[in-house]
């Protein structure tokens, strides 16, 4: 009897969540495909989504794959570059956070508690007012300025706001750092302080530790990581229209922002949308899978 | 029962799953509103009067483009006509005011609760941030808005989309104290459907300490946004219209409208160029940003640089904020108007409402928080200058009537001309 109850059980807990994403992922994911192939009020410029597949019409996918790929292939740039930025702003979260994580799990002793809690706290406060408080902070007479010129006596002007490719990778470095912390920080938590031991036992230095044993047992914790930054960073729109304003550091998310605000150009829009979707499927895909295989192994 | 891994989905549950997707494409489908192709959808009608106008609406092609060569006397829709004379105002009305953020005094508004007490009158104010998204949800009807603060060049769309309300005159008796432009204008011919609210002149403005050149001076001061030397320090408005307009003149044309393909071509490339010379920025903040030194040049609108002056820091003097537009008014000009929305529910209320804010003494209250000047009669450039709305410094930002005459107003374009505008400034924005 208990294997039956427990049998239904789960599948009826695990049924609102089930409900919540078909509500707000799933439909939400059709309506984006219908509006893509549907059609525009030839008045307003509105989208006509297409409910019905067999009605879909593909002329927006054509006009957003002609400009990635045609002669006038004027998407490239912003593709590209998101690709830099969230490549470089993903290595540096890593180079940032590990040290951090590892502190933390191995180090932090009676203070993690405290510790942890003061690496999630960035959460408490939204990512627009930190974004503000950056500005404030990255102004020509701002307080960055002040330091690094110290207070003005190296005559030096940089002015971080002016497009500048170099503050919105910082920017996107500051907002997600959280991010990589935790996963890696979980992941590092796991390794069993016996291997560790194991591995000085049989002579290995401390860099031979690092890459022979922490690093390959910390590599769920490193995909996870970087997954988690790297999948919204790809649609981020909010740093660079708040840190640059500039279109020499536009992003994907920039492009598909505006094309949502322009009439007539939600179809355009949703297919950059599925597009990034795409490209984002891979590695969610292979992630999943290589967590089933380990999952199995174990 | 213990956990263990799940075997992956096989291809034939992915199906059954995806077969899944059909009824609720059927759901979707029958929620969605019948709206066929080629007409608009009929707006909430929460106010009265039949939403029937879609049904007699002539083709896209026939709807007319106003300009000052092409006045347009808008018809007015069966079911739609003005509302009858003498009418008392509503009781206990919430005046839904729909507005762009920071572009009404709020003093104004509570002063408009008080005058009407009596009716136990609320004005409750909601903004958007740009006109498609205005429109997109006038046109839902999910709020009744009574009041929209819009613009011009989207006359057609509300007329033919039956969103906006015609005016019974005799509400509007203060319509006497603004400029006799505004009482014929060229997109409401005999003031049918709208009431003037400000005017202003699109030009560059910039803080005279941060670029100590006189902008001026030069042959051709929009030059400035072609110059390596200001590189990183300025910016251009986030408007495709005002952006492409500021070229097409800097390049020597006049028709800011054009539809030309080697005008447009053109265009793009000199835009790409200032791209590559002097990296602007794209922002409509210029009235808070150049005052704060974050940026030391922007082309902005002419109540910019007016609201700007309070937003300085302490210890920076006005006289350093400096506006230039072409001198003769040959520039992009424009206004914005007030107009009853037909999906409201207090009509009446929302005529006084109008007739309030065409008030002098209203009308100069607005004027010094927003910044933008109203076209009223009873103001000259000296005494806007003298009245200390506007410092000496900044006189080149205020708007002449004769201007009307000369300048460029940013007149709503054709389907195919807007899209070609739409790719200018999308790859303007990607940074190609």
């Amino acid at each position: 009897m208990p294997d039956r109850t427990s049998r239904f059980i789960w599948p009826v807990l695990g049924l609102p969540g089930m409900v919540w994403i078909a509500l707000f992922f799933l439909v939400p994911l059709y309506v984006v495909f219908c509006v893509t192939f549907g059609t525009v009020d030839p008045i307003f410029r509105s989208p006509v989504p297409a409910w019905n597949p067999m009605e879909w019409q593909f002329e927006q996918v054509a006009v957003v794959w002609d400009r990635l790929v045609g002669p006038n292939n004027f998407y490239l740039p912003p593709v590209l570059r998101t690709l830099l930025y969230v490549v470089v702003a993903v290595v540096a979260c890593m180079i940032i956070a590990f040290p951090v994580a590892y502190f933390t799990a191995r180090y932090a002793g009676r203070h993690r508690a405290l510790i942890l809690a003061l690496l999630v706290a960035p959460f408490w406060i939204s990512y627009m007012m930190r974004m503000l408080a950056w500005i404030n902070l990255l102004q020509p007479d701002g307080l960055v300025n002040f330091i690094i010129t110290l207070g003005g006596i190296i005559p030096l002007e940089v002015n971080w706001l002016s497009g500048n490719p170099f503050t919105v990778v910082m920017g996107l470095i500051y907002g997600y750092v959280p991010y990589m912390l935790l996963p890696l920080f979980a992941a590092l938590d796991r390794i069993s302080p016996s291997l560790i031991e194991a591995g000085r036992d049989l002579g290995a230095s401390g860099f031979e530790l690092f890459r022979r044993v922490i690093l390959p047992m910390s590599v769920p914790g490193v995909v996870a990581g970087t997954l988690l930054i790297a999948l919204p960073m790809m649609g981020d729109y909010f740093t660079s229209d708040m840190l640059s304003k500039s279109p020499s550091t536009s992003m994907i998310g920039n492009l598909i922002n505006l094309s949502i605000a322009t009439p007539g150009q939600s179809g355009q829009a949703g297919a950059l949308l599925i597009l990034v979707l795409l490209v984002l499927l891979a590695p969610m895909i292979w992630y999943t899978r290589s967590n089933m295989k380990s999952e199995v192994r174990s | 029962m213990a956990d263990r891994p799940r075997p992956p989905i096989s291809r034939r549950r992915l199906l059954q799953a995806s077969a899944l997707a059909v009824p609720s494409a059927w759901v979707l489908s029958s929620c969605a509103r019948a709206q066929p192709l080629g007409s608009p959808a009929p707006a909430a009608s929460a106010g009265g009067g039949s939403a029937s106008a879609a049904a007699s609406l002539p083709p896209l092609t026939e709807i007319p483009i106003a300009s000052p060569q092409n006045p347009v006397k808008w018809p007015i829709n069966p079911g739609n006509e003005p509302i009858a004379s003498g009418l008392e105002p509503e009781m206990n009305a919430t005046l839904r005011v729909y507005n762009y953020p920071d572009y009404v005094y709020k003093r104004v508004l509570k002063d408009f609760q008080e005058e009407y007490a009596d009716y136990n009158v609320k004005v409750e104010l909601s903004t958007f941030n740009d006109l498609p998204e205005a429109l997109t949800k006038i046109r839902s009807g999910s709020v009744p808005f009574d009041v929209g603060f819009l613009t011009y060049n989207y006359m057609g769309k509300l007329v033919y989309g039956d969103l906006i309300r015609p005016l019974n005159h005799d509400y509007l008796p203060n319509i006497n104290d603004v400029w006799e432009e505004f009482q014929n204008p060229f997109y409401d011919q005999g003031w049918q459907y709208t009431v003037p609210y400000t005017i202003y002149t699109t030009g560059i403005g910039w803080r005279h300490d941060l670029i100590p050149e006189d902008i001026s001076a030069r042959p051709n001061p929009f030059d400035v946004f072609w110059d390596a030397k200001y590189a990183g320090a300025i910016a251009v408005l986030d408007d495709d219209r005002e952006v492409i307009a500021m070229t097409i003149l800097r390049n020597g044309g006049t028709d800011v409208n054009s539809g030309d393909p080697s005008v447009l071509g053109q265009t793009r490339d000199s835009m790409l160029e200032m791209l590559a010379v002097s990296k602007p920025r794209v922002t409509i903040t210029g009235y808070t940003d150049i005052p704060e030194g974050t940026m030391s040049l922007s082309q902005c609108w002419s109540g910019d640089m007016i609201t700007g002056q309070y937003y300085l820091p302490e210890g920076v003097d006005v006289s350093l904020l400096r506006y230039w537009s072409p001198p003769t008014g040959q520039a992009v000009i424009g206004n914005d108007f007030l107009c009853v929305l037909k999906g409201g529910e207090n009509p009446v209320m929302a005529h006084h409402f109008l007739n309030y804010m065409l008030k002098n003494d209203v009308s100069m209250k607005n004027f010094g928080f927003v910044g933008y000047q109203p076209p009223l009669r009873s103001l000259t450039p000296e005494s806007m200058v003298t009245d200390g709305y506007i410092p000496a410094n900044l006189a080149a930002a205020i708007v002449k009537p004769e201007w009307f005459q000369v300048g460029y107003p940013l007149l709503e374009l054709p389907v195919a001309v807007e899209a070609e505008y739409q790719a200018i400034w999308q790859q303007f924005k990607s940074g190609a």
